[in-house]
């Protein structure tokens, strides 16, 4: 399966789009979502950047709302990566 | 209407006080505050040029909305409020948020407005990079919203 992550903040050093296709085993939950990321982080040598984007970043669903590591992620479903914030 | 929010990209717009001050006049209210954010030149010994403020557009309208809907129970619920943060390339100097707050009297204008910064830097999906004098830049640490309980 599919899933397209929306970039903000700090992840949108992983491309120079605003969505990342990523791949992923089928029936996949937000914590496979994380541990792939933090494969597509050190593929791409962002380790010193970004070395506990996985850790500390939410995922919202479509609808705006936080989603937790148990969450089953749709084929083709639009997610967003919120890194730790700080607007003001 | 008593409340405004909105984000202003950059590149279209400026955020405007004078608006704010036009929005939050009321003869009920005989007290305003007003709190304007601006990118400084300095960060941890850094000479910043500028800062980019990213936005989830759709979120923080809807934190913004949330969150001055509590500060008027909190505080006052005949309070008027002009929130707006800046999205995109800000350069120093320039407004980043403006919160504007009329109330009945000047305990609960200060407290909304001190209230509603404190939530939005806690709540608001909102993030920014510094732009650095040698042309350097860098994404700030930030506030997880990850559930805490999952933190390992």
């Amino acid at each position: 399966m599919q899933i397209q992550l929306k970039l903000y903040g700090s992840s949108k050093m992983l491309s120079d789009k605003e969505i990342l296709n990523i791949e992923l085993p089928n029936n996949s939950n937000i914590e496979t979502l994380r541990s792939t990321l933090n494969k597509i982080i050190s593929e791409k040598c962002l380790k010193n950047n970004l070395e506990n984007l996985s850790k500390t970043a939410a995922f919202f669903s479509a609808t705006d709302e936080v989603v937790n590591d148990n969450y089953k992620l749709k084929n083709k479903e639009l997610i967003s990566i919120i890194p730790p914030i700080g607007g003001g | 209407m008593t409340l405004h929010t909105a984000i202003v990209k950059t590149e279209e717009n400026k955020i405007s006080s004078e608006e704010a001050k036009k929005f939050i006049l009321s003869e009920q209210n005989g007290a305003e505050s007003i709190f304007v954010g601006r990118v400084r030149n300095e960060n941890s010994g850094k000479e910043v040029t500028a800062v980019t403020y990213d936005v989830h557009d759709q979120a923080v309208i809807k934190s913004f909305q949330s969150i001055c809907s509590d500060a008027k129970s909190k505080f006052d619920k005949n309070a008027s409020i002009f929130l707006e943060h800046a999205k995109g390339y800000v350069s120093v100097g320039e407004i980043s948020i403006l919160i504007a707050v009329s109330s009945a009297h000047r305990d609960e204008a200060f407290k909304i407005c001190r209230y509603i910064l404190e939530e939005i830097k806690h709540k608001s999906p909102i993030w920014k990079k510094e732009h650095y004098i040698e042309g350097n830049e860098q994404w700030l640490p930030g506030y997880s919203l990850r559930p805490k309980e999952e933190i390992k």
